[in-house]
Order: structure tokens, then C-alpha cells, then sequence
């Protein structure tokens, strides 16, 4: 997603984008009394890549994910998938699509096989093409050796694992995957990295929405950061990154009070001590100051988890859960 | 015709993974579809000193085709709101009447040994035609089908799965327990006959029993009945078919 100033009203979809929004609202409820989950965003998602949607509970990025799935409608604005509107065309766009929604669960009864070879089937991909493409899949994401156990007995990661299979398997040209690792362990969340790194190899897109910002870097070309229903910074990893202003955290236990450091930076209390972004010469100069009192101290450049604090005040996960997705 | 050929692909195909994959890995389930049927067949024969035991098969058909809508409504509001799979599907080339006809179909499936064991019953007590059996199958399409429609239309209402426990055993009370499918109407008061029509389900019982040889209805009675019953089907079928939106608003 590129946030590039929108058009008054335009249907002119750039040649390499598979997804372009524009002024893109979405109110749930009624006028008066309804909450806003997406308002007048613009975004332009390139074709071939892996575009990222970072963002707490409750930003819009599910929201956005399902408009572009057409499986919810705007309030106003205009989306189009692959050149084709969702709201005149959501039948065309369907034919190129997969999902995995958020939360979503497998069918209990099918086994690991089943789940994955008959939602191809129900698809209308040729049956042969449909056993070779399930066969691929479960050993790529090491599911073969429990492909004929029923999804019921598998844990919760096992499932969400096998739900990413069934749309990596697809042949649509843009997936959705809201987010797709929830409840992995590490080793499954990168054989799931893996796979949705063959789906871009493979020329298709992939819209990832995630909580966790390692993956959103290590996975996305693009990356939009949104909050409260607004696009708050947009562009590659490296483009984020050299666009904020403190570049270089420095985390300091001991040895200050807080007046002391705010002279170097923004500072906020974190984990017994203090975090502060800094420019990089004063980042030095506080470590090295630190270093001379005896405290505690680490420098580096900022991650995003830091950029989303210096962004929106507050961290990803503050009050995760307590809010619902919208 | 690509087209045709993916439609009727994700037809079959729903129809198997929700019809036939249960019956093989859930087997004991099959013993839920024929539960209330056999247990109005058994009391329903027991009280009646056996003169109703054909009247009861007859109904028992009706009765297994009317499970087939509690069924699907309970099905499509699970799959809906706890499994997200009409989000998953409606991301894909599938259709939402390809969707809910599927769905349907496979319930059909699920019911169909429960059919198996009423026409064996049939077959062994009564004498059969080959019109009796057509009549008998032509009468439980259609009641499986307004069957649907109203399952199908109902699970669009209801935000949490239990609720549709509640509904379902409203609808099997109120379309076979209550109006005369496993009795003759005429068991009924005077001043209550005319509220048994209000169900379709006791034209299609009508209709079966005719069928069976328990009762000969005259030639208008018959074409009342099949009117109604496919007037019922035709709008049933159509608020279905209206209800039936892929997108949320």
C-alpha cells in the first residue's frame, strides 16, 4: 500500500497493482451512533508481493482485508482487486481470490487430506491438479505425516497451519491471510513464512494482516501501519525506518532519573528502567554516559515494535485484549 | 459451460464433505437423524395398538425430511459464526446459491439411511407401486426443499449457534409433532382441523398416506394438496434465495 494522494474520484488502477483503494470508509451501525472503522483511506497494494497490515485490535485491518475480500461492503469510497470493483464485480474478483479469515476454524470432521483437497475441489480446480497441489502443500508446511488425521485432533496451531495450506494450495491470485500465525510455535510460524514466500515467487499477492512485527518485516515488501481506521505510515521496511525522526533506542536500567535523560530524546518508562529514542549522536553519547555510571544499558537502531510506539503512543499490544477486531 | 461444469463440481463436492465424510467418521451421528422419527414410530404404534404403524412410517419420512431444514439451519449458523466458513467460501468462486444448495443436498445425504430404514418398513408391510413410490419421492423432495428454505432462512437470523437449538425444536414441534403427520387429521377435534392446515406439513402427510393406500383422497384433495404444498415450497424457496447475500453490509 503506497499512500499516494488520492484522486477525487478515480477508477484508474496503476498496471502493478493488484489492490487500489480510495478514500476507502467504513462506519458499522448507524450514523449517528456508529464507530468508524476505516475513514477515507487510500491505498495502492503492488502485484507479486507481500504487502503488510500491521496494527493493534480494532484498527480497520480486518476490516480492510474483508472489504477487499467482498465479503463486506464500504460506506463509501472505492476498492478495486486485480482492476476490478468490489462492489460491481465481486463475482470477477472472486475468481481470483483466497482467505483464510481471522479466527476461522476447519471443518472437524474432514481429516488434514480432506480439508485441503476438497476445498480445492469446491473451488472447481480439476481433480488431478487438485491431489497434486494438496500432496505439494502438505509436505511443504510438514503436514504430510498427519494428513489423514481428523482436524479435531490436531492442536490449535496444527489447524491454523492447515488453514493457511488450503489457500496456499489454491490457485488464486491474490490471498488473504488475516492474521495467519496466531498460536503457532516458532518453528511452524517459519514453515508458514516459507510457504507464503513461494506464493510471491509464484507471482501472486498476498495481503498478510499480523500482530507480530517480526513477521510483517521479515515477510513484507510493503508495509502499512494503521490506527484507529487511518493509514499512519506506509512504504518498505527501509523506508519506514529512515522516515522516523529518532532512529536509535537506547534502553538504560539504573544510574538516571528521568530528567536526566529527556535532554537525549524522547523518553518512556520500560521494564524497570527507561527507554529513550534518540538521533544517533546523542544515542552514543547516553550509552556512553551510562556506560561511566555503571548502568545497565543497550543500543541499537529502532524496530518497528518502537516505530508503532513513537507513531500511536502506545504499544501494539496495549489493550489487546480487551478490544475485539473490527 | 466451464461454468456449469465448476457449479455442479462445488455442488458434489459440498454435498460429499458435508453429507457422506460425517457418515463415515461420525457414524454414531446417524443414530441422532433416525432418534425422533423411530421413537414417534414405536409410541405413536404402542398407543395406537399397532393401527397406526403404517400412518407413523409415512409420517416417520416426512418427519426425517422436516430434520433435514433444523439441521441445515443449525449447520449453516455453526459454520457461519464459529467457523468462518461462509467468509472462507465467499472469497473463492463459489456461489452463494451453489453454497446453500450444496449444503442442502448434503443434508439429503446425511438423511438418506434414515429414509432407507422407513422404506424397508414400507416395503415389507404395505403393497407398493411404482406410482406410490414416485408419488412418495416427488412428496419428500418437496418437503426436503421447503424444508431447507426455511432452515436456510432462519440460521441468517440468528447471531449465536444455541439460539438455533431453541428454534429447531420449535419448528419440529410446530411441523411434525403437533399437526397430524403421524395421525390422521381427522384424530383432531372439529374446531382444530382448520389450524393443522396452517402447516405444509400436513399436506405432505396427507399426500403420503395417500400414497400408502391409508386414505383415498378424492382427485381435488389431491390436487389441493400438491398446490399448496408447492406454493409452500415455491415461496419458502424464494425468501431463501433473498436472504441469500454472500457480502455483510
Amino acid at each position: 500500500m503506497q499512500a499516494t494522494p488520492a484522486p477525487a474520484r478515480s477508477t484508474s488502477v496503476p498496471g502493478d497493482a493488484a489492490i487500489v483503494a480510495r478514500n476507502l470508509s467504513k462506519r458499522y451501525g448507524s450514523a449517528r451512533k456508529g464507530v468508524d472503522a476505516l475513514s477515507e483511506v487510500n491505498l495502492t497494494i503492488p502485484r507479486d508481493r507481500i504487502y503488510g497490515l500491521i496494527g493493534r485490535n480494532g484498527a480497520g485491518k480486518t476490516t480492510f482485508v474483508r472489504i477487499a475480500g467482498t465479503q463486506l461492503l464500504p460506506t463509501s469510497g472505492s476498492l478495486t482487486v486485480l482492476g476490478h470493483d468490489v462492489l460491481t464485480e465481486a463475482s470477477t474478483i472472486r475468481l481470483s481470490i483466497a482467505a483464510v479469515p481471522q479466527e476461522s476454524r476447519p471443518l472437524y470432521f474432514l481429516n488434514v487430506d480432506e480439508l485441503i483437497f476438497l476445498y480445492l475441489m469446491t473451488r472447481g480446480m480439476e481433480r488431478r491438479e487438485a491431489r497434486r497441489r494438496t500432496d505439494s502443500i502438505l509436505e511443504e508446511l510438514s503436514l504430510a505425516p498427519v494428513r489423514k488425521r481428523l482436524v479435531s485432533h490436531l492442536s490449535g496451531g496444527m489447524r491454523r497451519r492447515a488453514m493457511v495450506a488450503m489457500v496456499l494450495a489454491s490457485d488464486a491470485d491474490v490471498i488473504f491471510l488475516d492474521e495467519p500465525t496466531t498460536g503457532l510455535d516458532p518453528f511452524a510460524r517459519r514453515e508458514v513464512w516459507a510457504a507464503i514466500r513461494r506464493a510471491k515467487r509464484e507471482h501472486r499477492t498476498v495481503l498478510l494482516t499480523t500482530h507480530y512485527l517480526d513477521e510483517a518485516e521479515a515477510l513484507s515488501d510493503r508495509l502499512a501501519l494503521i490506527e484507529a481506521g487511518q493509514v499512519k505510515v506506509e512504504g518498505t521496511p527501509t523506508e519506514i525506518r529512515d522516515r522516523v525522526r529518532l532512529p536509535y533506542r537506547v534502553s538504560v536500567q539504573g544510574g538516571f532519573v528521568r530528567s536526566e535523560l529527556e535532554p537525549f530524546g524522547e523518553v518512556s518508562a520500560f521494564d524497570g528502567g527507561f527507554l529513550v529514542f534518540a538521533r544517533e549522536k546523542d544515542a552514543r553519547e547516553l550509552a556512553m554516559a551510562a556506560l561511566s555510571r555503571g548502568a545497565r544499558v543497550a543500543l541499537g537502531p529502532v524496530s518497528l515494535e518502537d516505530i508503532f510506539l513513537q507513531i500511536v503512543g502506545r504499544p501494539l499490544d496495549d489493550g489487546m485484549d480487551a478490544e475485539t477486531e473490527a | 459451460m466451464a461454468g456449469v461444469r465448476r457449479r455442479i463440481q462445488t455442488l458434489l463436492t459440498l454435498a460429499y464433505m458435508n453429507g457422506i465424510v460425517p457418515m463415515r467418521t461420525q457414524p454414531l451421528y446417524l443414530l441422532g437423524v433416525l432418534a425422533s422419527p423411530l421413537s414417534f414410530l414405536f409410541f405413536v404404534t404402542i398407543a395406537s395398538g399397532g393401527k397406526l404403524f403404517l400412518t407413523s412410517v409415512a409420517g416417520g419420512m416426512v418427519l426425517t425430511m422436516v430434520s433435514i431444514g433444523t439441521s441445515l439451519q443449525t449447520d449453516m449458523s455453526h459454520y457461519r459464526q464459529d467457523l468462518k466458513l461462509q467468509d472462507l467460501l465467499v472469497a473463492s468462486p463459489v456461489e452463494a446459491p451453489v453454497y446453500v444448495a450444496g449444503m442442502a443436498l448434503s443434508e439429503l445425504v446425511y438423511s438418506l439411511p434414515g429414509i432407507v430404514v422407513f422404506a424397508v418398513l414400507w416395503l415389507h408391510y404395505a403393497p407398493v407401486t411404482p406410482f406410490s413410490v414416485g408419488s412418495a419421492i416427488a412428496i419428500l423432495l418437496l418437503v426436503w426443499a421447503f424444508a431447507s428454505g426455511l432452515g436456510f432462512t432462519m440460521a441468517t437470523y440468528f447471531a449465536d449457534v444455541r439460539e438455533t437449538f431453541i428454534f429447531s425444536t420449535l419448528v419440529s414441534l410446530g411441523l411434525s409433532v403437533v399437526p397430524p403427520v403421524y395421525y390422521p387429521v381427522s384424530f383432531l377435534p372439529a374446531n382444530l382441523q382448520p389450524f393443522a392446515y396452517l402447516s405444509p406439513t400436513t399436506y405432505a402427510a396427507d399426500l403420503m398416506r395417500n400414497a400408502f393406500g391409508l386414505e383415498s383422497l378424492s382427485i381435488r384433495a389431491i390436487a389441493t394438496d400438491w398446490g399448496v404444498l408447492i406454493s409452500f415450497t415455491i415461496v419458502l424457496i424464494g425468501i431463501a434465495a433473498l436472504k441469500a447475500q454472500w457480502r455483510e453490509t
